[in-house]
């Protein structure tokens, strides 16, 4: 970082250059400036991580689906794709797995075959978007608590401040502003990492409802086909 | 943790670093072009209201005795003195080329060496007329002591103070008439006379005169200030009008301008009838002043005096 070293070495008090109000802050507003840094970095990662996870999430499923639709033989189209990463594809394999345990035995349970299949299917699709939420909470925690951190390391920037006001009996601007800027920059900070974060957190909790209910119509789909096929056997 | 979430990682890090970065370059710091100064200001602190005493110190010089010999008879004294006041600065300096040549040339050089230089061009012009070399010096001479005497004549008598008119009249009946042994009362000591008298006194009372007036100077003032200034009122037409009475507040500097606008602290005299005219007057009260703007004839000397004029009071009743 050999560019901000004329920033601090001018030592210009006014100057808005993060570093240098960085390394003129007291200790503990730097713990609180580095931590709130990390989480900033933390949501940015969780952002870029998350909406390439749901989106590819979200595509191959519907992709899945539109070719499940269109198989002439589940059995067959299972073998076929029906291992995946894909989240449709699981929750189909749930609902394969259980009928292939219910239908192995002679006499066939109907009603219990029915509730084991929806139950299967439902808790295919709810460990799913656990799975896929993993972060999101992270995210609500960052954009619910990041301002709080930054509004503590301001509040204990301008105590100090106010603390070099009573040494140097001096109550200039020039005494007083470079302490609560720096100060000030925490709460800066703290908002620079919570606002993505909130927006973030608002945006992917909606598209994670949207695959939750996309996969749940596609388990009633499936569902409905397998109940069908248990009316007429036999 | 995943592909993705590794990838996302990279990305943030790489992000912040980059932003900050540019941030800690200073492409967005602020130069803070005013360096908040602050430029010390003098306070003084005055505690001494008015303890000078304004009454006039009693000299204990005596006067010394004014002589005035009398010289001729009295019956011509009376044409002499009335008209000479006011003519006096412009016949002054134009007796000089033509009327007095007739007479005795130098009769008149002996009086008037008292005002400046007149009686080098008059003789001059009589009998040096054909050569050119010193009438040339004499002509330009003419005009100029002609004028320093004219201003200094007009000014104090604007000021109105009185010595000064007094001894104008004197010096004119005493340089012109003097040695005509009918003409005036005044001798040629009468002059005198008065000089030592107005030195004498004065100048024993000079350090408290310098700072602050007398009644005297003050009611001089006053009179200068308001003849300029009612000179530009003009005011509302209505009924009543020439009750009202403005108090203004009004600085002036050195020059005599005034600095910035004249506030009107009161206006007095309202009457039912008049009200209406109150704002209008007061408006006009103001222009007045401002038109009056730059005062003329005001003592230097005394600036302490008349650069806060408050309250200066106009009176209605007074405009021309």
């Amino acid at each position: 970082m050999n560019f901000a070293i004329p920033a601090i070495g001018a030592a210009d008090a006014a100057s808005l250059s993060p570093l240098a109000l960085f390394l003129q802050a007291d200790i503990v507003v730097k713990i609180v400036m580095l931590g709130l840094l990390l989480a900033s970095i933390w949501t940015w990662a969780i952002i870029i991580g998350f909406s390439i996870t749901l989106r590819r999430a979200s595509k191959q499923s519907r992709a899945f689906e539109t070719d499940f639709w269109k198989a002439e033989d589940i059995d067959r189209f299972y073998e076929a794709r029906g291992k995946g990463e894909v989240p449709a594809a699981r929750v189909m394999a749930a609902g394969v797995t259980e009928w292939r345990r219910s239908t192995a035995q002679r006499s066939v349970d109907r009603e219990g075959t029915r509730g084991r299949l929806s139950t299967a299917m439902a808790s295919a699709i709810s460990l799913e978007i656990d799975r896929l939420s993993d972060r999101l909470n992270i995210l609500a925690t960052i954009g619910s608590v990041a301002p709080f951190v930054g509004l503590f390391g301001t509040v204990w920037g301008i105590m100090r401040a106010f603390t070099a006001i009573a040494d140097q009996q001096n109550s200039s601007l020039a005494v007083v502003a470079p302490g609560i800027a720096e100060a000030l920059f925490a709460t800066a900070i703290g908002l620079f990492a919570a606002i993505p974060a909130v927006i973030a957190y608002n945006r992917f909790s909606h598209g994670i409802n949207r695959l939750e209910s996309r996969l749940s119509h596609f388990a009633d789909g499936f569902y409905a086909t397998l109940s069908r096929e248990l009316e007429t056997q036999r | 943790m995943e592909r993705s979430e590794k990838i996302g990682l990279g990305i943030a890090t790489a992000g912040h670093v980059l932003l900050f970065g540019a941030l800690s370059a200073g492409f967005l710091s602020t130069p803070n072009p005013l360096k908040l100064k602050s430029p010390p200001m003098d306070v003084s602190i005055v505690d001494e209201v008015a303890l000078k005493s304004m009454a006039p110190q009693i000299s204990t010089e005596p006067p010394p005795p004014s002589v005035a010999p009398e010289r001729g008879p009295t019956e011509d004294a009376a044409p002499a003195p009335e008209p000479e006041p006011a003519p006096l600065p412009e016949p002054a300096p134009k007796p000089a080329p033509a009327p007095p040549q007739p007479k005795a040339a130098p009769a008149k050089a002996a009086p008037k060496p008292e005002p400046v230089v007149k009686p080098k061009p008059t003789p001059a012009k009589p009998a040096v007329k054909p050569k050119p070399a010193p009438a040339k010096p004499a002509a330009k001479a003419k005009p100029t002591p002609a004028k320093t005497q004219a201003t200094p004549a007009t000014t104090p008598a604007k000021s109105a103070a009185k010595p000064n008119k007094a001894q104008a009249p004197a010096k004119a009946s005493g340089s012109g008439k003097a040695d005509k042994p009918k003409g005036s009362l005044l001798g040629n000591d009468f002059l005198k006379g008065i000089q030592t008298e107005a030195d004498a006194p004065r100048k024993a009372p000079a350090p408290p005169a310098a700072a602050s007036m007398g009644p005297q100077q003050k009611a001089a003032l006053d009179r200068v200030i308001s003849e300029q200034i009612y000179r530009h009122l003009r005011l509302p037409s209505g009924a009543d009008v020439e009750l009202l009475v403005a108090f203004l507040d009004v600085k002036l500097d050195k020059s005599g301008n005034v600095i910035g606008t004249p506030q009107v602290t009161d206006v007095q005299g309202i009457t039912a009838s008049n009200r209406p005219q109150v704002a209008i007057y007061r408006e006009r009260a103001v222009q007045a002043v401002m038109q009056a703007s730059p005062f003329r004839g005001l003592p230097p000397e005394y600036h302490n005096e008349w650069k806060w004029l408050s309250p200066l009071r106009i009176y209605a009743r007074k405009a021309r």
